[in-house]
């Protein structure tokens, strides 16, 4: 009995401090127009009061309550400390229903805004466990399918958008959810949606607590396994679905609630359920009311979307060395599928691809009117001057991302580790933006920046292995918490108006623009001095993967070795970041599919997924450029929308 | 009869160019303009010349609707990220450019001589007439006076016209919004074009308010309170994002304001706030055919 006082101590102390500090905000926001004298008629402050002030308080407590509920059902079903709606893409799935039909199908919305946003996330979340069933719902490749489902949803809607709206233009990735209100229609209808999935969760929350004593126990109890699994799924599905049809994305809310609610002592699965829930209320109740102070007038326009993941990211950074480690990722192996391709066949066949991709990306454009034109003639001296320090600084940053990803895979011994998912980008980004708003830009000194930035997270990166291990969840974790805490940043930034927050937002996407001659110049002599210097360590990443033991019986200087490949790494991303932004996601892809080739060694590793990556890159960007031209596409955000679908094709393949 | 060639027939059409009267100035006529602003470009159109390429082209329809824009004309991609390699293909002379686009002006420079139009800047004061002094720079800088002139006057007849139309009438004071979302608004008012051309038709701004030099401010719907007389009437200009309209309905704040009453509220058409002289007249135009069929 003391055991189970003292687990839900910690927790509603937690929930406790939360409203405490929510209630102290809100009474600030309210006091005003509280103790302004009523006049009679059209009073302003009382109406912005109770229909305003109030149904966007009891929003933020609805939406985080049902976020954090979600993301605790998601956890406890999926057996898996990572996932919540975030991270599974089933938010950016219901928003990505809503952009594509209010873009195409404006009369739907208005009676099924909620059916649409069902649609979408139960096709994403079907995708992502979907594919997660094929792996054992391996924890790492569920999270790492959902996020790239994320990415590419986020992409996808941003494209869509701007394609559409170019005046209304916004490129979030993560986050742009609003809880600004003007009825209690919203507030009220979220209760009663929620109080219909609360009851079916208290129905099930037995029979959920019986799945921690494994498959075969819980069986032997009686319990229904698919049936229960499924009608938990549903229910977090729709919590999120119905959030985002309400009121956008809100990011990382139900990864932090229950994460807190299990580092305050929660433990059973019933007590994590209904704590997360209630911290999940009080953290977006804080967090928007926070918001609201801080900003002002400009606070009805600060998406609390990207806010609540400028909260979230941090506190779930500081959490990390605390968070038990449960799980374990297998080493990446020498594949048996190796035999099936000759590695010099590969290696010819990704060279030829990638010189009919340069030759596409050179002399293939769209003229005056649209038409397709293969250039010649006249102006041939004067476009390829425009086009090919496009193309030469794509295929640089491509080329230079992916030999990171390769040198990250190996040192790391994790098979999603790349220059994106570790954070790595989202540090070089950082650096940019500091340089972008403290100093004044220029190429090398926003080089230097972002090399910092990038150098950064890997230390940090680093010193946290030290004492883990690489245990690849804490330093996954991190490197997600950071990319959408950079994401939320300039976002926020740039809805303050501030115009160097456009240039920002211009990187965050990836647009080679603005690259000119000496800056792709630079760019491709960069990555061939770094690319020669990982060619010359092949030995070293050959080895390095078998552990620490063998490494060292042969000589290797282990410490020495690791950091110098750990600051190439961060080196050739920092430089690629430049121009094509941080979410490309060539880094993870370069890669896999170079080892998906059969080119496993070092050596072979690298030139394939150089090749690959370059080739990707350039086709990204030629796609980005002719595919709705005159109008230009960031080429990062064409390669992630390219690269997630493959990613997540190849990872099914290897159930 | 000998059948006549292309050769000799473009000899002779290059005989009668030389002998016809030189203009003021000679290259003008032939002149490739491209426009990266709408208001420049429309402009260019009422003075009879018809542009190569025009910036944003895909959204005229969206934003500025008349006048309408031939078929000749090229779009060039976004303002921001004009599509270079289409611009060298169009082989301007001229390229009509704003200070908001001035990143762009190091690369602009080498591919033709660009002309660089202040017209909203914080000391630019009422926009109407500022507009009307850059209509006669365009003019002057392209050797149409004559056509600027004559285009200045048609306009001042066509708001003198949208007057006498309403005079007659006991006019409402209007307030002109662009809806953001359900709980904000733009509201226009002076030193805007918008301002300045209800000015000139002789219909009064129902918010008094000095906006910013642009001429609009961003409001919260409940501000809209701040206008008293019962009377007044509100337009708001398409485009409305889609779940504005229903979303006001539910909405307290909006229902208790006198606009929310039947006939109170115009869905007007497009006009562009951002604009020039035709802009101006197609708004006048607007918000005399509505006061005209409610009055």
């Amino acid at each position: 009995m003391t055991a189970l006082r003292r687990d839900n101590l910690g927790p509603a102390l937690v929930v406790c401090c939360l409203l405490v500090a929510g209630c102290i905000i809100s009474w600030l926001l309210t006091a005003p127009a509280l103790s302004a004298s009523k006049s009679s008629g059209y009073d302003v402050q009382s109406m912005v009061l109770y229909y305003s002030t109030l149904p966007r308080l009891a929003t933020a407590l609805l939406a985080g309550g049902a976020l954090a509920l979600s993301g605790a059902l998601f956890q406890q079903v999926l057996r898996n400390p990572l996932a919540d709606p975030t991270t599974l893409g089933v938010s950016a799935g219901a928003n990505l229903a809503i952009v594509v039909v209010s873009l195409f199908l404006p009369g739907l919305l208005g009676a099924g805004r909620d059916v649409v946003a069902l649609c979408g996330s139960a096709a994403a979340a079907a995708v992502v466990i979907g594919l997660g069933a094929r792996r054992g719902f391996s924890p790492y490749s569920l999270v790492l399918c959902g996020l790239v489902l994320s990415l590419w949803c986020g992409g996808l809607s941003a494209i869509l958008t701007y394609l559409n709206q170019r005046y209304l233009a916004s490129l979030f990735i993560w986050g742009a959810g609003s809880l600004a209100q003007q009825s209690w229609a919203i507030p009220v209808s979220l209760v009663w949606k929620m109080a219909i999935i609360a009851i079916i969760c208290a129905v099930v929350i037995r029979p959920l607590s019986l799945l921690d004593l494994g498959e075969s126990g819980s069986t032997a109890l009686g319990v229904k396994l698919a049936r229960l699994r499924m009608v938990v799924v549903a229910c977090a599905v729709g919590l999120a679905a119905f959030v985002t049809s309400a009121v956008g994305v809100i990011g990382f809310i139900g990864l932090v609630g229950p994460t807190l609610a299990r580092l305050a002592g929660a433990r059973r699965p019933a007590q994590v359920i209904v704590w997360s829930t209630l911290i999940g209320a009080g953290l977006l109740f804080v967090a928007d009311g926070t918001l609201q102070l801080a900003a002002g007038g400009l606070g009805d326009f600060l998406p609390t979307g990207a806010v609540t993941a400028i909260f979230g990211s941090p506190l779930l950074l500081a959490l990390l060395p605390r968070l038990k480690v449960r799980h374990r990722i297998q080493q990446v192996q020498g594949r048996p599928s190796a035999s099936r391709w000759n590695m010099k066949v590969s290696i010819v066949v990704a060279s030829a691809v990638l010189i009919i991709l340069l030759a596409l990306g050179f002399f293939v454009g769209r003229g005056p009117g649209g038409g397709w034109t293969v250039l010649s003639g006249e102006y041939f001296n004067e476009i390829l001057a425009i086009r090919s320090p496009k193309v030469v600084a794509a295929l640089a940053s491509g080329a230079m991302l992916a030999v990171a990803g390769v040198v990250l895979q190996r040192l790391t011994g994790n098979e999603m580790a790349s220059p994106e998912v570790l954070g790595i980008s989202a540090g070089a980004t950082f650096g940019v933006a500091i340089a972008l708003f403290a100093v004044a830009p220029g190429f090398s000194g926003q080089l230097i920046f972002a090399v910092g930035g990038a150098i950064t997270v890997l230390a940090v990166i680093l010193l946290g292995a030290r004492r883990s291990q690489f245990a690849p969840e804490r330093v996954l974790l991190a490197g997600i918490a950071l990319s959408a805490m950079v994401d939320a940043v300039v976002g926020v930034l740039s809805s303050t108006g501030d115009p160097r927050a456009v240039l920002l937002m211009r990187w965050m996407s990836g647009s080679t623009y603005l690259v000119d001659g000496t800056t792709a110049t630079t760019e491709i002599m960069i990555a061939a001095v770094l690319i020669m210097i990982a060619l010359l360590a092949r030995r070293w990443l050959d080895i390095l993967p078998l552990g620490p033991a063998p490494a060292a019986a042969v000589g290797l200087p282990l410490a020495s070795s690791r950091l110098a490949l750990f600051g190439l790494a961060g080196f050739m991303t920092a430089a690629a970041t430049l121009t094509v932004g941080p979410l490309s996601f060539v880094g993870l892809m370069g890669p896999h599919l170079a080892r998906e080739a059969g080119l496993t060694r070092a050596l072979p590793q690298i030139a394939g997924a150089a090749l690959i990556g370059g080739g990707l890159m350039v086709a990204a960007d030629f796609v980005g450029r002719t595919i709705a031209a005159p109008y230009q596409i960031p080429a990062g955000l064409v390669s992630a929308l390219i690269g997630a679908p493959f990613l997540m094709i190849l990872l099914s393949k290897r159930a | 009869m000998r059948a006549i060639s292309r050769r000799s027939l473009l000899c002779s059409a290059a005989a009668a160019a030389t002998l016809m009267p030189i203009p003021l100035l000679a290259e003008v006529a032939g002149q490739r303009i491209v426009s990266l602003d709408y208001g420049l470009a429309s402009t260019l159109l009422s003075l009879d010349l018809t542009p190569v390429g025009i910036s944003d082209l895909a959204d005229w329809g969206k934003w500025v609707v008349e006048p309408a824009v031939p078929a000749s004309v090229s779009d060039i991609g976004s303002a921001y990220e004009v599509d270079f390699e289409v611009l060298i293909q169009l082989k301007p002379d001229v390229i009509l450019t704003t200070p908001y686009l001035d990143e762009l002006l190091p690369k602009l420079r080498p591919i033709a001589k660009v002309l660089r139009f202040e017209i909203f800047t914080p000391d630019s004061g009422p926009i109407l007439p500022s507009v009307m002094a850059a209509t006669r720079k365009l003019g002057s800088e392209l050797g149409r006076d004559r056509e600027a002139e004559r285009f200045l006057a048609r306009a001042d007849e066509f708001f003198e016209t949208c007057r006498t139309r309403l005079t007659a009438r006991n006019t409402p004071p209007v307030a002109l919004v662009t809806f953001m979302d359900a709980r904000h608004a733009r509201i226009y008012s002076a030193p805007g074009l918008f301002h300045n051309a209800l000015e000139r038709i002789g219909v009064k701004n129902a918010w008094t308010r000095q906006s910013n030099y642009w001429g609009f401010e961003t409001i919260g719907m409940e501000e809209l309170s701040a206008i008293t007389d019962p009377a007044a009437r509100l337009i708001a200009f398409d485009p409305v994002p889609p779940d504005v309209l229903p979303k006001l309905a539910e909405s307290p704040l909006w229902q208790r304001l006198p606009f929310s009453r039947p006939g109170h509220l115009t869905i007007a058409p497009p006009a562009l706030m951002f604009g020039m002289v035709n802009e101006a007249m197609r708004f006048a135009g607007l918000v005399t055919d509505i006061l005209e069929k409610d009055a």
